[in-house]
């Protein structure tokens, strides 16, 4: 049998006195897209950082391909992708040069320009981001996200600040992903997991209900 | 491994180079600390080799600490080091780049302050300039090498701006000591007739012992 792409086991973190995430049990199969749903403070971004390796459990076991995600190998890191809440990316540089530093450190040749014209950012490759608004910066770290075309995509409300092109452009994106890569996304758009025929998970005070 | 931590230092080169936030900040520091001691001392009135000497490390000390404050600033404005950790490279690779690009403010730093430093403590017999030179830039790798690492640990301290100098100054210790040595040396017979090669092969070593101590533990120390 195939091991999950994603699994969280009896997984729990906290910060401080706050218990953020309380014995989540989730098992994401290969090509399966799971939609996160919940309110703010749900533990949806703590779940998604777990599966990422950016967290380490308090207490349970996160891992990707079975191998626990807070370790995960170059290999298993080359073939994913997170985004979350910010960006990601160096408001000094270019749009264009962000994304070359992520194909360098990716060791590979990526289309950087042909990645900026998919998310509608072309004209706007060699303007420093810092002057870039929320909803640009969301379509630059799709696309950052997304280039390097990873097996498992891992993001967290990624339709905040976006118009509706945007929103558009991310469904076609998520929709074009279902069946060949692993996408975990959360989200408060409770009619995604119906628009991407995707599996979605509630969680609620850091349960999953 | 080497390919990624020079792209990131580059990164850092090209913003610094862009914004001026860290190295002109550190200009300022270091000038005005400078300029402050020679007047404390009276320099004009003989201040001594040892006591100019020891100022000189001491303000470059401290001003490497300014800017190891913000030797993670960029990464920490969008949460690019998310990206960094999660990209397929070493991890100690995104130490070292910043490492490297750390080593290159304080050269710039050092053009500047010991100029200025030779103009104020000595307008004649000052220090022969290779060994204080020299002492510099092995110091310069040991600062950068430790301090990058010290700062990525205290990166997700809310007490950072005291926590960092806290872990950086004592192990800073050694550098100053051999820094002061090796410049007091570079005064031949003025400055106590020893020469500067014992405390430049300490530099040295100390670079080496941390280079190999840091690339083994930044694996384990950098991310959650």
């Amino acid at each position: 049998m195939q091991a999950p792409a994603v699994s969280l086991e009896e997984c729990s973190k906290r910060f401080g006195e706050r218990l953020a995430l309380r014995k989540a049990t989730l098992a994401v199969a290969p090509g399966e897209t799971v939609v996160l749903l919940g309110p703010n403070g749900a533990g949806k971004s703590t779940l998604l950082r777990l599966a990422a390796g950016l967290l380490r459990p308090t207490a349970g076991h996160a891992r990707i391909d079975g191998v626990d995600a807070s370790a995960a190998p170059r290999a298993l890191r080359a073939g994913m992708a997170y985004a979350g809440h910010r960006s990601q990316l160096y408001r000094g540089l270019t749009a264009h040069e962000n994304l070359a530093l992520h194909a360098r450190l990716h060791g590979r040749a990526l289309d950087v320009d042909g990645a900026l014209a998919a998310v509608g950012l072309a004209d706007r490759a060699d303007e420093r981001i810092d002057g870039f608004s929320r909803g640009m910066l969301q379509r630059l770290a799709l696309a950052r996200a997304t280039a390097h075309e990873p097996v498992l995509l891992l993001l967290d409300e990624p339709a905040s600040g976006l118009d509706a092109d945007g929103r558009a452009l991310l469904d076609a994106v998520l929709a074009a992903g279902r069946g060949r890569r692993t996408q975990l996304v959360a989200s408060h758009d409770h009619d995604l997991p119906d628009r991407l025929g995707a599996r979605a998970v509630h969680l609620d005070g850091g349960r999953i209900a | 491994m080497i390919g990624a931590a020079l792209a990131i230092a580059r990164v850092k080169l090209l913003l610094e180079l862009r914004r001026r936030e860290v190295v002109f900040a550190m200009l300022l520091f270091v000038v005005a600390t400078i300029v402050i001691v020679h007047f404390a001392l009276r320099a004009d009135a003989g201040a001594g080799p040892r006591a100019a000497a020891g100022m000189l490390w001491a303000a470059v000390v401290f001003t490497a600490v300014l800017g190891l404050l913000r030797a993670f600033a960029a990464e920490a404005e969008e949460g690019a080091l998310d990206a960094l950790l999660l990209a397929p490279v070493d991890r100690a690779a995104i130490w070292l780049g910043s490492a490297l690009a750390q080593f290159g403010f304080l050269v710039v730093v050092e053009l500047v302050a010991v100029p200025l430093w030779w103009l104020l403590f000595f307008q004649e017999d000052g220090p022969a300039p290779v060994p204080v030179i020299a002492a510099l830039l092995l110091a310069n790798v040991g600062i950068a090498l430790v301090g990058t690492l010290a700062a990525a640990l205290a990166l997700g301290a809310r007490t950072r701006d005291v926590l960092l100098p806290v872990l950086v100054l004592p192990l800073a210790i050694p550098l100053v000591l051999a820094g002061v040595t090796a410049t007091y040396g570079a005064f031949g017979e003025k400055g106590g007739g020893f020469g500067p090669l014992g405390p430049l092969g300490f530099l040295a070593l100390y670079d080496l012992i941390f280079l190999a101590l840091a690339w083994g533990t930044s694996e384990h120390l950098l991310g959650d």
